[in-house]
């Protein structure tokens, strides 16, 4: 029976149209994330395969660790860049080939801008190109610093003192210096990821809405009802196909996005820390790049199981697949009206509404924490344990709820 | 093999749906006639535990069918009123799925949906969409997937409902054929459908049985008398406001009246044998007549 459940779900002309929709956008989104440039001696932007290769030699020749004689040597490489001719000229051309020198190290130089930046939120791209060599001693010092500062100042009321110890401590405790390597690949695979399973949540949410509900649309709850198995196992067959649907879709759709971007960027930079992504700098959580993909992978999947089975379980209780379609469209789209608040209480709520599982990599980089008897955690395994535990007793209650129905 | 129905009421908030109703039934055929909006329906759902009483029990061999679960509807076949269906599913997609939660093995459920297809009247048209077929050959596979577990119950709710005379007459002697050791409860309000091939007939009115019985017990018992009265055509508009009318026939010098009445409507009135369709008429008035009789 449970082999007739998927075939009511992807039969229907509606999934036929999602499916096809989901693999267009999965060929969208590996496009986006694969669209590098390489930029050569005369200016010239390539991309291709031979352009992520050209690209990738010359950022791997600055692979290493990020001590100080490395980041000297980035500053002064910088300069001289910067002091060229080519990079004075008005010309675009001569500007490309000022930026093909530079391009190797392009990745460090945004970590001394965000380092040396005058304050904690801010970006300043030129701030690289006003160091001198001597700075470079203080490149780990200043982000400590700056946290700190802004944790006394701007944001001295968001936080308590033991979370404010949490963060900084967590900034102190990593392991410097940082290992830099090539991680093209990885930080445009986090880039684009948020986009591929908001889509999936909305195709996977189509695709399970009908799971019980159309047993009424299409009349035939009498007749399931009425059999053997109607008030029990093909009641569990129905969620066990919602499960699996789930699984199989996002497995499949992430393993598709994943392959494409990483066989075609490389994957190298899995084990450098995630501070040395532009995303990732000021990052609190101490974790490698592999195990920001873990969590993008776990939250994903927790969040689009989550919200499909809460769609389920509208659909079995109200017997309506227009409303229980609803459900990741609001789950998703509410909390972005409700705006960026990330720093009060309401901030903290929206801090763990699912959304925030479908964009993990984008949690990594929040100062979201939560404390529990006087122990400070991240958002990122509270978002994971909580909606873990909360699948749990969806599944009994959408069994318990259709299995009990009456047929008036 | 008894299913009694003892006392049963439902109510749906304000309204009495059912309305303390109790009969027994073994095997044969069993038919429910009534007009629309009798209770038929909520009975049959009652009794295929799709709604639970609101009051009173119904046994199957002494044992309280819900209680009974599932290994009650491992004996129960149902074909709904409104027969629903996957649309996208073939035929045997569709029979397949159904003998899945009936409990059948694949091997059992191919051999059986093939025998039951051949019954209905459907060998070579396994393949094709459930979407596809005609009115009369979705009503023959509800037929057949009500009967893949060789039921010992058999509920049809109006499953004449939309088809034409020919597949009416077809429907009626396969019903008659899958009698044999079961207990087939047919609901209708097509007197037809159940006067020649029903043990016996219930009939129902505003959530109630009220009168039950073979088709001769019934006529018998009838209060009124049948009379063939012939009139003058200015004289029939005043005996159909007396009487209820069962037929009207123009004949050479007027027209001739099929009367139900207790005693002789007029001089020249004579009497004649009941049918059913005069009980029915009987019993339900002006109502008789919707629906497609």
């Amino acid at each position: 029976m449970f082999k007739y459940e998927l075939k009511k779900i992807f039969f229907r002309t509606g999934s036929i149209i999602a499916m096809g929709i989901l693999l267009l956008l999965i060929g969208l989104v590996c496009w986006f994330a694969t669209d590098v440039y390489y930029v050569d001696r005369n200016g010239v932007k390539q991309r291709g395969p031979s352009a992520v290769a050209k690209l990738r030699a010359e950022q791997k020749a600055w692979a290493g660790y990020l001590d100080e004689k490395k980041l000297r040597r980035v500053i002064a490489e910088n300069k001289k860049i910067k002091s060229s001719p080519e990079y004075q000229s008005e010309n675009e051309t001569d500007r490309e080939i000022a930026y093909s020198r530079g391009q190797g190290f392009e990745d460090i130089r945004t970590l001394l801008n965000k380092s040396f930046a005058r304050e904690f939120r801010e970006y300043d791209y030129y701030r690289a190109d006003r160091l001198s060599e001597e700075s470079a001693l203080r490149f780990y010092e200043n982000r400590v610093k700056l946290l700190k500062e802004w944790l006394e100042g701007e944001a001295n009321e968001q936080y308590s003192d033991g979370e404010k110890a949490f963060f900084i401590s967590r900034y102190e405790d990593i392991e410097t210096p940082f290992y830099y390597d090539y991680a093209t690949g990885w930080s445009r695979l986090f880039e684009y990821a948020p986009t591929l399973v908001m889509v999936m949540l909305l195709v996977l949410g189509y695709l399970v809405s009908g799971i019980f509900s159309n047993e009424f649309s299409w009349k035939a709850d009498a007749v399931f009802f009425s059999s053997y198995y109607g008030r029990n196992r093909a009641t569990a067959a129905k969620i066990a196909a919602g499960f699996c649907v789930v699984t199989g879709v996002y497995l499949t759709a992430m393993l598709i996005y994943s392959a494409v971007v990483l066989l075609y960027l490389g994957a190298d930079g899995w084990s450098c820390p995630v501070q040395i992504l532009f995303s990732g700098w000021k990052s609190f959580y101490n974790i490698a790049v592999w195990q920001e993909y873990l969590l993008i992978w776990a939250g994903g999947y927790v969040g689009c199981l989550f919200i499909a089975f809460l769609g389920m379980w509208v659909s079995a209780k109200t017997k309506s697949a227009v409303l229980a379609v609803t459900v990741p469209f609001v789950l998703i789209f509410i909390p972005s009206f409700l705006g960026n608040i990330r720093f009060s209480l309401v901030g903290k709520i929206l801090g763990l509404l699912p959304d925030q599982l479908l964009q993990m990599g984008n949690v990594v980089g929040y100062f979201n924490v939560y404390s529990f008897g006087g122990k400070v955690v991240g958002a990122a395994p509270v978002l994971l344990v909580v909606y873990a535990a909360l699948i749990i007793p969806l599944a009994p209650g959408m069994y318990r709820g259709f299995r009990h129905m009456e047929i008036g | 093999m008894e299913l009694a129905v003892t006392d049963i009421t439902k109510r749906f908030r304000d309204m009495t749906a059912v309305d303390r109703v109790s009969c027994r039934m073994t095997k044969g055929v069993y038919g429910l006639l009534g007009v629309n909006g009798a209770g038929k329906t909520t009975l049959m759902r009652m009794l295929c535990t799709l709604l639970h009483p609101t009051e009173g029990g119904i046994t199957w061999d002494g044992e309280d069918i819900f209680a009974m679960d599932g290994s009650y509807r491992r004996i129960l076949g149902y074909l709904p009123q409104e027969f629903g269906y996957y649309p996208e599913f073939s035929v045997h997609d569709y029979l397949m799925y159904i003998a899945s939660i009936k409990g059948l093995r694949p091997a059992a459920a191919r051999r059986r949906a093939g025998q039951l297809l051949e019954t209905v009247g459907l060998s070579g048209s396994e393949r094709k969409k459930m979407k596809k077929l005609s009115g009369g050959m979705k009503r023959r596979v509800g037929i057949a997937q009500a009967m893949l577990n060789d039921p010992k119950i058999l509920v049809l709710d109006e499953p004449t409902a939309g088809l034409d005379p020919n597949e009416r007459i077809r429907f009626r002697n396969l019903i008659s054929e899958l009698a044999g050791e079961r207990l087939i409860l047919l609901s209708t309000h097509i007197v037809s459908d159940v006067e020649y091939i029903a043990r016996e007939i219930l009939l129902m009115r505003g959530g109630k049985i009220c009168a039950a019985g073979t088709t001769e017990e019934l006529i018998e018992a009838m209060p009124a008398r049948v009379w063939r009265v012939p009139a003058a055509k200015d004289q029939a508009g005043s005996f159909m406001k007396s009487y209820k009318t069962a037929n009207m026939k123009a004949v050479r010098d007027g027209v001739e009246l099929r009367l139900l009445s207790e005693k002789r409507p007029a001089e020249e009135a004579a009497e004649e044998s009941a049918t059913l369709e005069d009980l029915f008429l009987y019993y339900f008035g002006e109502k008789a007549g919707e629906g497609n009789v």
